[in-house]
């Protein structure tokens, strides 16, 4: 090894502490970026390959009922490659010990779950025979989340008769990737079975014999799928089709095109951070290196070596510090990366996974972390280069202070000898102090934009539960219903107060752009149900016309005062045309309402109850859920406290897995960032301090040099800090937003705190690691040696 | 090796510091260095005393430990009542605070403070102290008092060293190579600075210097050989610094 090799290692090995510390940071760059690019890719290959292998269907359709030769119109549609029909239907089940509504969808598959479409994974045990009305397989996180085994038997309801089903298999399948209750904001796999069961014996159990109410297709390749959707929906119409959706609104696959957008969003937000605090460490650690290397430099230059070699010396150590990061943040991102696929493995229920994290990723990390530090290193490469032999052999001028702004300020607030110092060499060298308030401001900004996804999705919470939906219990029918239901409901122990839902299925139109939705109604005197702005104001539904929602009006390019043309879904195919009347901002969902005067105006006749929203007195709770149990119509029941704790727990979910990740990211950079700023403020001071050492200062009094200045700086960077957070959880609200919902900007006053605690904690400690060296400073060595 | 010479006791003079057998090895990787071999010493209260030796004489270690900077590896000292090698580390800090003043080659100015600041950064921590004026009249540069470090000649912050030495009315000024870096107007200027100091406040003078002409001005020279006080040299009359030959 050459000298200046040797030398290299030696420099790294001495600066090994600031080096691992900007390590650490680089290392939290590469972490985050290999983890998101990782889990994204490991996800969409997952993806892909179940779609692809168990034939997840392009287009979807549902209908009230069809027979089943529509199947064969359908694929003989232009671009049609396979069309299949089946039974979807809801069954209220049975659990013992269980008082709660719990219902599940049921499938129908032909014999053994043998389909050509969206086809069964069975993982356990076998399909169901195709006339077996016992017969089914359940879906695996239902069976898990309610301790159901082979073999078990359930009690259910299915088209208002009751029947004890067999677990024969226990599996899974791509259009159920993701799945929601109707009427439920959070997935409950503990209330909401997905079963399967054969055709013939379901078509006997929904008295649905040769008809089927749903249909999924698989286009040929090149197809145009709005033109193939245009002709379904038309040959649908008649049997009560509701609109045909491509796989992008079919809920399922939405739910996780939104999670993977959501983490590509993360990639370009978090790890740019990172990168941009370990350029300005490299800046300012090497930039230190070369000025206290200066007659070394000088020396080597008249010993012959050139200008390319020295700057090459001194990239070296920059590419080492950067290695040294992306090697620790490479294993550490595969880790992580792995841990949170699997996480989403579980949650999004796959059969299978592949983690795999492509060379590409680790390649374009790597390159992006030597990139920053490179840069970083441009500055002090270009000072040694321009450094000549003489000049560089000569000790440095001594820093001038001269008497400014800053010295008139300290003389005017009467500072001690020790506040100047303090003051004064913050303001001597502005460019470093200024990366310490950034980088700690940054970290700071950091934590606390990710832990107002927790403040904002509380915020959500309230802004739903206690908000918009302020009902006990919500019944949905299985079919819609008249008026008369809602007196037999209100005849009912224990219900206090009973309002109708009543929504039509429409597709909004705007020149070119079209929309399908629900058009939801309240009447005037509805308390249960209210729209709620983000800012949570009730906003009510406008005497006419329609009110959008703005997510809604954005993708149709609507503004108040505009007309759009409705089309009725399902049955009637009629259309007209009504003014957009007023926007609400809202949270969640694309969402249309209207009075029910003016529904029932569009549908020209009084529009059937979908869903009950009720009041009830908590004493009769069990009784009441019996009784609404045993009515044939109920579909099933929706408490609004039980949906509401899943969503905390959730929410709590998520804190322990992310704050983790994050407190430890965001440390990282306070921690890396006030190390190096410690040690060079050391390195620079120690001569000083041991001066006042000499003097009779205390080491406790000569540490308050040393520490007052970081103290400071961090100080100052605290509220630099909660403004820069303030910004990035706007920017991060805004980009993790989708079309299903959008997070408020919340931020909890308390979160401030916390933040800025945790992040005054890593520096504190830091600093007082660095402040050791204080007691250890040998004041006679120190003195021996010019400055 | 030269011979060990132990300082007489000077009946009626008071002592400043009394060293008895005092050993400094300094251990660096596999090596020793014996800096200190067994010196006993008197140091009297108001004299002006030169160490004088060539490099790695072992001056510099004793000054360091008269100072409170360092602990001998074995033997004792006194400073007056006080045995300064029993005290703990914050001891020997509140010693220094308390006794003694120093002034070294490089001067060990504060760069980021004005010259009065500089001085401040003594009298704060002093119980009885002159004020920084007063301090830097002494050495003539009350003028100058709101200058930077950076804005001075070194003979001008070597005096700013001396007057942040005297500033505390030590009991005690140790001056390692005061001079070393000024040319020989400037420092016949700082050592005429220190005679005064030595004579206004009674303050005992230790000196280390390379430059035997500084000699003449001392009451005693200790001559320094490879870790031993090989000689001591005691003036009869003493030149002022005006006189001296450099």
């Amino acid at each position: 090894m050459n000298a200046l090799n040797t030398k290299l290692l030696r420099d790294l090995w001495r600066l090994r502490g600031q080096a691992f510390a900007i390590g650490l940071v680089i290392g939290a760059a590469m972490a985050t970026f290999v983890m998101a690019m990782g889990v994204h890719h490991s996800l969409t290959q997952t993806r892909d390959a179940y779609y692809d292998r168990y034939q997840y269907g392009d287009v979807f359709v549902s209908m009230t009922r069809a027979p089943r030769s529509v199947a064969g119109r359908v694929e003989a549609i232009e671009g049609v490659a396979v069309a299949e029909g089946r039974i979807e239907q809801f069954a209220t089940l049975e659990l013992p010990g269980r008082i709660e509504p719990i219902r599940a969808i049921i499938n129908s598959v032909a014999s053994g779950g043998e389909s050509r479409l969206n086809n069964l994974v069975i993982l356990r045990g076998r399909g169901p025979v195709i006339d077996n009305e016992a017969e089914v397989v359940i879906d695996k996180a239902f069976a898990d989340a309610n301790d159901i085994e082979l073999g078990a038997r359930i009690d259910a309801v299915i088209y208002g008769s009751h029947s004890r089903l067999e677990v024969v298999g226990i599996g899974l399948a791509p259009d159920y990737i993701w799945s929601i209750a109707p009427g439920e904001l959070v997935p409950d796999a503990s209330r909401f079975g997905i079963f399967w069961m054969g055709e013939k014996a379901l078509e006997a159990a929904s008295g649905r014999t040769g008809a089927i109410n749903a249909l999924s297709l698989r286009l040929e390749h090149g197809a145009r799928e709005p033109e193939v959707i245009r002709h379904v929906d038309s040959i649908v119409a008649q049997y009560g089709g509701t609109g045909a959706v491509g796989r992008q609104d079919h809920v399922s696959n939405a739910f996780l095109t939104s999670e993977l957008d959501q983490l590509e969003a993360m990639t370009t937000i978090i790890p740019p951070i990172f990168l941009l605090v370990s350029t300005f460490l490299v800046y300012v650690v090497l930039g230190r290196t070369i000025r206290t290397e200066r007659e070394e430099i000088g020396l080597m230059k008249a010993f012959g070596y050139g200008n390319g070699a020295i700057g090459w010396h001194y990239l070296k150590f920059a590419i080492a510090v950067a290695l040294i990061g992306i090697a620790m943040g490479s294993a550490v991102g595969w880790w992580m990366g792995l841990s949170m696929t699997e996480q989403y493995a579980e949650y999004y229920r796959f059969p299978f996974l592949f983690y795999q994290v492509s060379t590409n990723v680790f390649a374009t990390g790597a390159a992006l972390a030597l990139g920053s530090a490179a840069i970083g290193a441009i500055g002090g490469v270009r000072a040694a280069v321009s450094l000549t032999p003489a000049v560089a052999m000569s000790p440095p001028p001594p820093p001038i202070y001269r008497a400014g702004l800053i010295e008139r300020l300290g003389s005017w607030a009467k500072l001690s000898s020790v506040g100047n110092m303090i003051v004064r060499h913050i303001a001597r060298w502005p460019g470093r102090s200024a990366v310490t308030v950034f980088g700690v401001a940054l970290s700071l900004g950091l934590l606390f934009a990710t832990i107002q996804f927790i403040d904002s999705s509380r915020a959500m919470l309230d802004n739903y539960f206690f908000r918009a939906q302020r009902q006990d219990l919500s019944v949905t029918f299985i079919e819609p219903q008249n008026e008369k239901i809602l007196t037999e409901l209100a005849s009912l122990p224990g219900v206090i107060r009973v309002e109708a839902a009543r929504a039509v299925p429409v597709l909004l139109r705007n020149g070119a752009r079209s929309e399908r939705v629900a058009i939801e109604s309240a009447g005037e005197t509805d308390r249960l149900t209210a729209r709620v702005d983000a800012n949570g104001y009730e906003v009510p539904i406008p005497a006419s016309g329609l009110m959008l929602s703005r997510s809604l009006a954005a993708k149709l390019d609507l503004s108040p005062g505009d007309r759009t043309q409705v089309e009725l879904l399902g049955g009637r195919q009629t259309e007209t045309t009504l003014t957009v009347a007023s926007i609400i901002d809202e949270l969640i969902g694309t969402r249309a309402y209207a009075t029910p005067e003016a529904l029932t105006h569009l549908t020209r006749d009084g529009t059937p109850v979908g869903s009950a929203n009720l009041l009830i007195d908590p004493l009769y709770r069990d009784e009441l859920i019996a009784e609404l149990g045993d009515m044939p119509q109920v579909l099933g029941l929706t408490e609004r406290d039980a949906a509401m704790n899943l969503f905390e727990e959730i929410i709590e979910e998520n804190i322990m897995s992310m704050m983790g990740f994050y407190i430890s990211f965001a440390a990282a950079i306070a921690v890396g960032v006030v190390y190096n700023s410690a040690r060079i403020l050391f390195s620079e001071r120690a001569h000083e301090l041991a001066t006042m050492r000499v003097l009779g200062y205390h080491r406790s009094e000569v540490g308050l040099v040393l520490l007052g200045e970081l103290a400071l700086l961090v100080v100052v960077a605290v509220p630099v800090g909660c403004l820069t957070g303030y910004w990035l959880a706007q920017l991060m609200v805004t980009m993790f937003s989708s079309d299903l919902f959008r997070l408020p900007f919340a931020p909890d006053r308390s979160s401030y705190g916390f933040a800025s605690l945790v992040i005054l904690a890593a520096a504190g400690a830091t600093a007082l690691i660095v402040a050791r060296r204080v007691a250890r400073l040998d004041m006679v060595r120190v003195l021996k040696a010019r400055d | 090796m030269p011979p060990a010479v132990k300082t007489q006791p000077a009946p009626g003079r008071e002592t400043a510091f009394v060293g008895d057998n005092l050993r400094k090895i300094y251990v660096t990787g596999e090596t020793e260095v014996q800096a200190l071999r067994g010196v006993d010493l008197e140091i009297f209260a108001g004299e002006i005393l030169v160490l004088l030796g060539p490099s790695g004489s072992g001056k510099s270690t004793l000054l360091n430990i008269v100072g409170g900077l360092d602990r001998p590896t074995s033997g004792r000292l006194w400073y007056r009542d006080t045995q300064l090698t029993s005290l703990d580390d914050a001891d020997l800090t509140r010693f220094r605070r308390k006794n003694i003043g120093f002034i070294f080659q490089f001067y060990n100015l504060i760069p980021s403070l004005t010259a009065e600041e500089n001085v401040r950064l003594v009298t704060d921590i002093s119980e009885d102290p002159m004020s920084a004026e007063e301090a830097l009249d002494l050495v003539g540069l009350a003028p100058r008092r709101h200058h930077f470090p950076a804005q001075l000649s070194g003979g001008e912050q070597q005096r700013v060293a001396v007057a942040r030495a005297i500033a505390k009315r030590p009991g005690v000024l140790l001056c390692d190579e005061p001079t070393g870096a000024l040319d020989s107007a400037t420092g016949v200027r700082v050592l005429e600075t220190l005679a005064e100091a030595n004579r206004e406040l009674g303050t005992t003078l230790i000196l280390i210097t390379h430059n035997a002409g500084i000699a003449a001005m001392a009451d005693r020279v200790f001559n320094f050989l490879d870790g031993r006080i090989a000689s001591i040299q005691t003036n009869d009359t003493r030149i002022s610094a005006a006189e001296m030959v450099w």
